[in-house]
């Protein structure tokens, strides 16, 4: 995908596959493996200082719009500032019992479309030179596009 | 041998110089205190233990049921659990990365830019040119917007139609890589076909952008006057 070189010295596609499954254990070692570690320490802090229970509490009816208990919050919450810690505090939600399959298949797309927005700012939208003055509109229109498509997956898919 | 000296000569320098503030005295009381274990077991204050590093390193899960649980375990909490979780992530990481590596070979990409570009100027009110943009955007952030620049720059796209192609590129953005490289962690969960999730990303993307577009053409009407 970055790497224009590699991809054109074999035409075999076991070589092509396992120049992409090297991609792929290279991000996994670098970024899901400490992301995720990670995602499991702040969610441990946040479960032993009771403040999962309390957003629980604070944000449980705005979550049921999208079928979700309020502790869901947490995600999507983490999501902003991470995608793969967002799904980290998932994965970790999931095997403490506070949130089941459909959940997680709700909360799916909220990942991705308002995904590491703190962190693309810098990548995407500072590499594109998109006018900061913009960018707020382009992080509401983020977060309304993972909050419609939740509500569609809570009605519709899951 | 040369760069060894280099390094410890600078150091050496650095110490002499280093200033210690009272943020640096508070850093270490904090680094102390974490790695002490003084925290666990106060009486009347168990979250004091959310400051313990024994704590939060946690514990991994115990394989209870033979032939029914994995290495990772039930019941395993904090950095251990969380590492042995993401160790059984990696082979659907790698195996759906080599996959879609061996399809974009076969040309789906450039197959997806030749449906996508129609698309653009009734939509979005882009020139079909930006679709490369667009499609690399689905697989690489970075890349994605360094082609938007590089289309400004030349003066290709006009400042209305970069911040559109933002919209675009932002929410959601590395789509394909990103569903399957962090997502791919949830999917044996899912309860609905894989694709459902990452359709919906794709078209409110489209939505998303729409709406940026209908804002510019509205709120900031004034900013792209003499474009």
């Amino acid at each position: 995908m970055s790497n224009p070189q590699m991809q054109t010295t074999s035409n075999n596609p076991f070589d092509i596959f396992v120049i992409g499954a090297r991609k792929g254990f290279n991000v996994a070692i670098n970024g899901l493996v400490p992301n995720i570690m990670m995602a499991y320490v702040v969610s441990e802090i946040l479960r032993i200082l009771g403040v999962m229970g309390f957003l629980g509490k604070i944000f449980g009816p705005m979550m049921t719009i999208f079928g979700l208990p309020g502790e869901a919050v947490t995600v999507v919450l983490t999501s902003w500032l991470s995608s793969s810690a967002g799904v980290g505090v998932a994965a970790n939600l999931l095997s403490n019992g506070v949130l089941d399959g459909r959940h997680v298949t709700i909360l799916m797309p909220c990942f991705f479309l308002m995904g590491a927005q703190l962190q693309y700012m810098g990548r995407l939208l500072g590499v594109a030179d998109v006018p900061k003055k913009y960018w707020p509109l382009l992080m509401v229109a983020s977060i309304l596009n993972a909050l419609s498509a939740m509500l569609l997956m809570n009605f519709f898919f899951a | 041998m040369q760069e060894k000296d280099k390094n410890e000569q600078t150091s050496r320098v650095d110490v002499s110089q280093w200033h210690a503030g009272p943020g640096a005295f508070a850093a270490l009381l904090v680094a102390i205190i974490f790695f002490s274990g003084l925290l666990v077991g106060i009486p009347g204050m168990p979250w004091l233990s959310a400051f313990d590093f024994t704590t939060l390193a946690g514990k991994f899960g115990t394989i209870n049921e033979l032939g029914k649980n994995n290495f990772v375990g039930v019941g395993g909490i904090g950095a251990k659990s969380g590492f042995l979780f993401a160790l059984s992530l990696i082979p659907s990481v790698m195996f759906a990365l080599g996959t879609i590596e061996v399809l974009e070979h076969y040309g789906a990409i450039k197959a997806a830019q030749k449906l996508l570009t129609p698309l653009l100027q009734p939509l979005l009110g882009l020139p079909g040119l930006t679709g490369i943009s667009l499609i690399t955007d689905l697989q690489s952030t970075d890349a994605g917007a360094a082609l938007t620049k590089g289309l400004y720059d030349d003066g290709l796209i006009s400042k209305k139609e970069l911040i559109v192609m933002g919209a675009w590129q932002y929410s959601g953005a590395g789509m394909i890589t990103n569903y399957f490289m962090i997502g791919s962690a949830l999917f044996n969960v899912v309860t609905c076909s894989l694709m459902i999730p990452l359709l919906l990303i794709f078209i409110f993307k489209f939505i998303g952008a729409i709406f940026v577009r209908f804002v510019l053409n509205t709120v900031y009407k004034g900013d792209f006057e003499n474009e």
